[in-house]
């Protein structure tokens, strides 16, 4: 440890690990983006909010850059550290704290996995309903710093919705408590929901109560096979009248054939051009032929082809797998990441819009298409021809995307639905938030964090 | 060729067992109840072998209470040509689901009666065999594959490759028979929805047990449920010399 800071830091957090070999720095300097290369200082694995606090006063001294880092799967680039920053990562404070059955919450620390939260939730017989395919690695500071979504939005709604309480180290190193699990708080400005959706730019969330619901009656899973786009929207108002939905996602025969290349099974014979997994509660028989009753109707209509249903869990997961396995599948062609919202009403007119666009814009690049339409939210991913150079690739994407930026303002919609603004989306921000707001967020951001030393260069510049 | 299937209603495989409190059972109020995975295979590799021409008829049969009837109609929504539903409200053990696949057997005269290895909710891994032998005809248990061509099919002849303690045995066993699958036969289909429309449509004949003159002599006797002991905290230990010590201290080494 030849860096004087590091030794100062070791100095004075005699019990902290820190990591300075290559390899390392490698590994927690990046996320799930490829277009970075990682150059962290070091990176530190504090087990305590106290040596979390003593990292923060350390940056503060030695002008110190800090990136909080939980699982970093993230696809913006909210946790690249590229600039000899010190990595903090979390990964070690991941213990459950505490439950509490009047309350119904669950206190955890920040780098906890989303999966091991919801299997903590289950052994007190109830549920943490935030999900999507990242959950094994993913951490739930992480979800709290995106307000990550996922697959059960419709039901559930975002990570925002079940976040009780937060313990937060601000930029001056600063323990906040942040609401207390309070339900009702009327008493000023609420600074947790200020914190979640930051993306490490004005504390560093070390600690998180959450709130936890019954879990779901027992539901069904399908599988629908659609003739044409507007067919989407149709099927879910229809399904959404009649269903009481937890997720309704769709893919393109594209991303199907992606997946299934990847090893999932063909639940469906036939060429069909759009697909939706849905899941319902269906307690009961009456459900389960409503659930037919509504198929039908759909087939008759014209909206629907083709379909097939779970008949356990296992080929509920087999289902499930042909949408969450799609981000995975992709992976190997370096995809450029588009995760755009607009409000659902006005869905159908951006889906023409954006087909006409990309179909003009991108000839010859293989572009997929998934998400969350019932929350209005697209996942578009371009993949990247193998002969393409990352640069002149990346640039092509970014041009396209300044294009659909201006159609997102036309909508109204959002540049990120849940992925973050990070690196990746930065130039863009200005689509979805006005001057003001922008310069507003700087304001917010220079009192939590006087020196500019959290996540800097994430968010705005 | 006709061909039975065992298709038994479980408690689904993803369901975590909770034992009830008295001991008495497992709960089942408000589980999710799937088919027996073995005998969803079963019901796979009958459909299989009717695909290739071998069968003609896959008659799906399952034993129990009134409500079993939306459970018969996935099978049939899965591809069977009709179900066969032989109706008690009492649990039914290995010698007596036999004994009705007997009578079955005698009224249905299958060439070949595919089940799972067993079920998932007794284990018992019992009614294949009992039935071959009531029957008095071949067994081949533990299938991972089954090799009927549309030729040595009428010629009465299966090639069943089992699985064994000591990898794979391939056998051959003469028509009429019973097979029972094991997990590595083949992957079940999903079930179209269209194809459960017209589900609606296809028959399930319905047998009361009383009616079979079959005496139910169940000489099981289960006295009590209890759930597995929990795993007791694992010992760190700082090397091998002290995991060596500690595995000697406990007998093992």
């Amino acid at each position: 440890m030849t860096d004087p800071r590091l030794a100062s830091l070791a100095e004075q957090l005699p019990g902290l690990r820190l990591f300075t070999a290559p390899a390392e720095l490698e590994h927690y300097g990046r996320d799930w983006t490829r277009r970075w290369t990682p150059a962290p200082l070091a990176v530190a694995l504090p087990t305590s909010v106290e040596e979390v606090q003593g990292i923060v006063r350390w940056a503060n001294e030695h002008g110190v850059a800090l990136v909080p880092s939980g699982g970093r799967t993230g696809l913006s680039g909210g946790a690249v550290a590229a600039n000899g920053e010190l990595v903090l990562s979390l990964e070690r404070m991941n213990r459950v704290l505490g439950f509490d059955p009047a309350d119904r919450t669950l206190t955890v620390e920040a780098g906890m996995p989303l999966q091991a939260v919801q299997e903590a939730a289950k052994a007190q017989g109830l549920i943490y309903p935030v999900d999507f395919a990242a959950r094994g690695s993913c951490s739930i500071g992480g979800n709290i710093a995106t307000n990550a979504g996922g697959i059960r939005v419709i039901r559930y709604g975002n990570t925002r919705e079940w976040i009780a309480g937060l313990k937060v180290v601000a930029g001056n190193g600063e323990l906040l408590e942040l609401n207390r699990a309070l339900v009702k708080n009327s008493s000023g400005y609420d600074f947790r929901q200020l914190l979640i959706g930051s993306e490490g730019t004005l504390g560093v969330v070390v600690e998180a109560t959450l709130r936890l619901t019954d879990p779901p009656p027992p539901s069904q899973v399908m599988l629908l096979a659609l003739p044409h786009m507007d067919a989407l929207m149709e099927v879910f108002a229809l399904f959404r009248s009649r269903l009481s939905l937890q997720a309704f996602e769709f893919f393109t025969d594209v991303a199907l054939r992606h997946v299934l290349a990847h090893g999932a099974q063909r639940a469906l014979d036939g060429e069909h051009p759009y697909y939706v997994v849905t899941e319902f509660d269906a307690a009961d028989e009456r459900a389960q032929e409503a659930a037919l009753a509504a198929f039908e109707h759909a087939v008759e209509q014209g909206w629907i082809e083709d379909g097939a249903i779970a008949q356990s869990e296992a080929q509920a997961a087999a289902l499930w797998r042909l949408r969450e396995g799609i981000t995975e599948s992709l992976a190997a062609h370096k995809p450029y990441k588009n995760d755009v919202s607009v409000r659902i009403g006005a869905v159908p007119a951006f889906l023409h819009e954006m087909q006409a666009l990309l179909g003009r814009e991108y000839p010859h690049f293989e572009v997929v298409w998934f998400g969350h339409i019932g929350d209005g939210n697209l996942h578009i991913n371009v993949l990247k021809p193998a002969d393409l150079a990352d640069a002149d690739f990346i640039a092509q994407c970014e041009h396209v995307t300044k294009l659909l930026a201006a159609t997102l303002k036309a909508h109204g919609g959002s540049i990120s639905a849940e992925h973050g603004i990070g690196l990746v989306k930065k130039p863009y921000l200005g689509s979805t938030r006005s001057e003001a707001e922008v310069a507003l967020m700087r304001g917010v951001r220079q009192v939590f964090d006087p020196k500019g030393l959290l996540n800097p260069g994430k968010l705005f510049d | 060729m006709k061909i039975l299937v065992g298709y038994k209603r479980v408690v689904d495989y993803n369901v975590r067992i909770q034992v009830k409190p008295d001991g008495t059972g497992v709960v089942t109020d408000g589980v999710k109840l799937s088919a027996n995975p073995f005998d969803d295979i079963a019901l796979e590799e009958a459909l299989r072998l009717r695909e290739k021409g071998v069968a003609t008829e896959v008659v799906v049969v399952a034993i129990g209470p009134a409500d079993l009837t939306a459970h018969l109609r996935n099978g049939l929504a899965m591809g069977a040509n009709r179900a066969i539903h032989v109706v008690t409200d009492a649990a039914v053990q290995p010698l007596t689901a036999a004994r009705v696949f007997q009578r079955l057997v005698e009224k249905e005269q299958p060439g070949l009666v595919i089940t799972g290895k067993q079920a998932i909710d007794d284990d018992a891994n019992q009614t294949g065999q009992m039935l071959a032998t009531l029957w008095d005809r071949p067994q081949a248990t533990f299938a991972s594959k089954v090799d009927i061509s549309v030729e040595s099919g009428a010629d009465g002849k299966a090639t069943v490759t089992r699985e064994v303690d000591a990898g794979l045995e391939v056998i051959e066993v003469e028509l009429p028979a019973v097979i029972t699958t094991d997990l590595r036969l083949n992957e079940p289909r999903f079930i179209k929805l269209p194809d459960i429309m017209k589900a609606k449509a296809k028959p399930i004949d319905t047998i009361e047990f009383a009616s079979l003159g079959i005496e139910a002599n169940d000489h099981l006797k289960t006295t009590h449920y209890a759930a597995p002991p929990k795993r007791s905290r694992g010992v760190m230990v700082k090397d091998a010399t002290e995991l060596v010590a500690a595995l000697k201290q406990k007998g093992l080494l």
